[in-house]
């Protein structure tokens, strides 16, 4: 497998990040958006992370400016139609995104291989905006913030995602020094299913709105687990009621699996509106 | 089980059924003990047993040797006795079935062999995506290999005192403790 064209939909962080990243593996990278000054902010922003590396001597100025020539920023209808890989990253909604997909289809070569970097979504669900010839080169593509920093890439497949394509990419992305990890189109996928009782536990341990219960927790967890972060100081970085959301999404889609549920004290939080840092309040307060 | 013995104190590390654990309670009224007690409630065994000083975690502890230590009242020997056998303890006032590491640990190790059983991914890709999709230290067969046992007997315990279903343990899990 060699990717050198891709195309990725969507210029918000997810997206930005993502185009970066295959910028800097020298590919050619045609960062899509609906809004032109969406696009104008996500290349300055990556430029201004590049510069930034020239300034720390992680890249030359060779490297970067190469890199600035491989990126371009566009509207869907000039991009070049025979990408070898197409990566949605757009809001997640999944009319939108089927909408997004039928497009797509229409408007790529038959080789291209069209990806979401879906977070919630079955693979299978959203291939059926495609034709049946692509259903084979339709795949999950998850990628993790920031996408220039965390190695792991999940490569999902689809019901009817091709095998090889899936092992191709895997093999690739491990060849351009990311840690891919193939998985099946099931929800949450792997990390954001098994991902969910380091909150959802450590919630059950404090079961009140105790700050310092939390802060006992997230030191113990720190200092003994190894973990980077306490869940709460975790929850409160990633938003509450982000993470409140996600444990829906993924309680649902099992069933109301005993496992999954929230705990009561993040819907309390919720509807106290605290959000965690970018609310000032969360799990702690932030003045 | 060993026991560690020295002045009037004594410190029970290891693994161990429940009724064990109580039994040497029993058989040392007149000592302060100190005991593993990953796999329990320590609420239930100080409600018992007077003579029972702290309890601490150490069956997930890694080379590291760093585990959580609850006491209900200071004791700088057994701290140092801890100190001089390599182990960092940390002081929690938290009192949890299963402590705060091991029982958020085994949570995730259980849903890692669920999602193992389902198929949806590979061990090494399981552990692959915990340490680099979200910056865990170890991949949760990482964290369990050789642990499986303690992991059922904490996850039961916890089913016991809760009955809440979360506690169930996947099938695979069982199959890797027996």
């Amino acid at each position: 497998m060699n990717l050198q064209r891709i195309v990725v939909i969507g210029a918000g962080t997810m997206g930005s990040g993502i185009a970066q990243w295959f910028a800097q593996k020298m590919c050619f990278v045609e960062l899509v958006d609906n809004s032109s000054e969406q696009l104008q902010k996500a290349l300055h922003s990556i430029h201004a992370s590049w510069d930034k590396l020239v300034e720390k001597e992680k890249l030359s100025s060779c490297q970067v400016n190469q890199m600035k020539k491989l990126l371009e920023v566009k509207h869907l209808e000039q991009v070049s139609k025979s990408a070898d890989l197409v990566i949605e990253a757009i809001i997640e909604n999944l009319e939108i995104k089927k909408e997004l997909f039928h497009k797509l289809d229409h408007y790529f070569s038959p080789q291209t291989i069209i990806s979401s970097n879906t977070s919630s979504f079955p693979i299978t669900l959203m291939s059926e905006a495609v034709s049946n010839e692509r259903k084979s080169r339709f795949v999950g593509l998850h990628f993790f913030n920031p996408a220039t920093m965390m190695k792991l890439v999940e490569v999902i497949k689809g019901e009817k995602t091709d095998s090889k394509l899936c092992q191709d990419l895997y093999a690739w992305f491990e060849s351009k020094d990311k840690k891919p990890a193939l998985c099946k189109d099931s929800p949450g996928f792997i990390v954001n299913r098994v991902a969910r009782n380091f909150y959802g536990e450590p919630l059950r341990i404090v079961e009140s709105d105790d700050e310092n219960k939390m802060k006992e927790v997230d030191k113990i967890l720190k200092e003994v687990g190894g973990f980077k972060m306490g869940p709460f100081e975790l929850m409160d970085l990633i938003g509450i009621d982000v993470n409140y959301s996600v444990t829906c999404s993924v309680w649902d889609a099992y069933q109301k699996e005993a496992r999954f549920a929230p705990h009561k004290l993040q819907k309390q939080m919720v509807d106290e509106k605290r959000f965690g840092r970018k609310s000032k309040r969360g799990f702690y307060k932030y003045d | 089980m060993t026991n560690v013995s020295f002045d009037n104190i004594l410190i029970n590390f290891g693994f161990g059924l429940k009724e064990e654990k109580k039994e040497i309670l029993k058989q040392n009224p007149e000592k302060l003990i100190f005991m593993d007690l990953t796999c329990f409630d320590p609420a239930e065994f100080y409600a018992e047993f007077p003579q029972l000083k702290g309890s601490f975690a150490a069956l997930f502890c890694d080379e590291e040797k760093k585990i959580e230590v609850h006491l209900r009242d200071k004791n700088q020997a057994f701290l140092d006795k801890m100190k001089e056998l390599g182990f960092i303890t940390l002081e929690t006032t938290i009192v949890s079935c299963g402590f705060i590491f091991p029982r958020t640990i085994v949570q995730i190790i259980n849903e890692a062999y669920f999602a193992l059983e389902e198929e949806v991914a590979s061990k090494e890709d399981i552990n692959r995506a915990m340490k680099f999709g979200v910056n865990y230290p170890k991949g949760p067969f990482e964290w369990s290999q050789g642990k499986e046992k303690f992991a059922m007997a904490l996850l039961n315990e916890l089913y016991q005192k809760t009955q809440d279903k979360r506690y169930l343990a996947a099938s695979l899990l069982k199959k890797a403790a027996v």
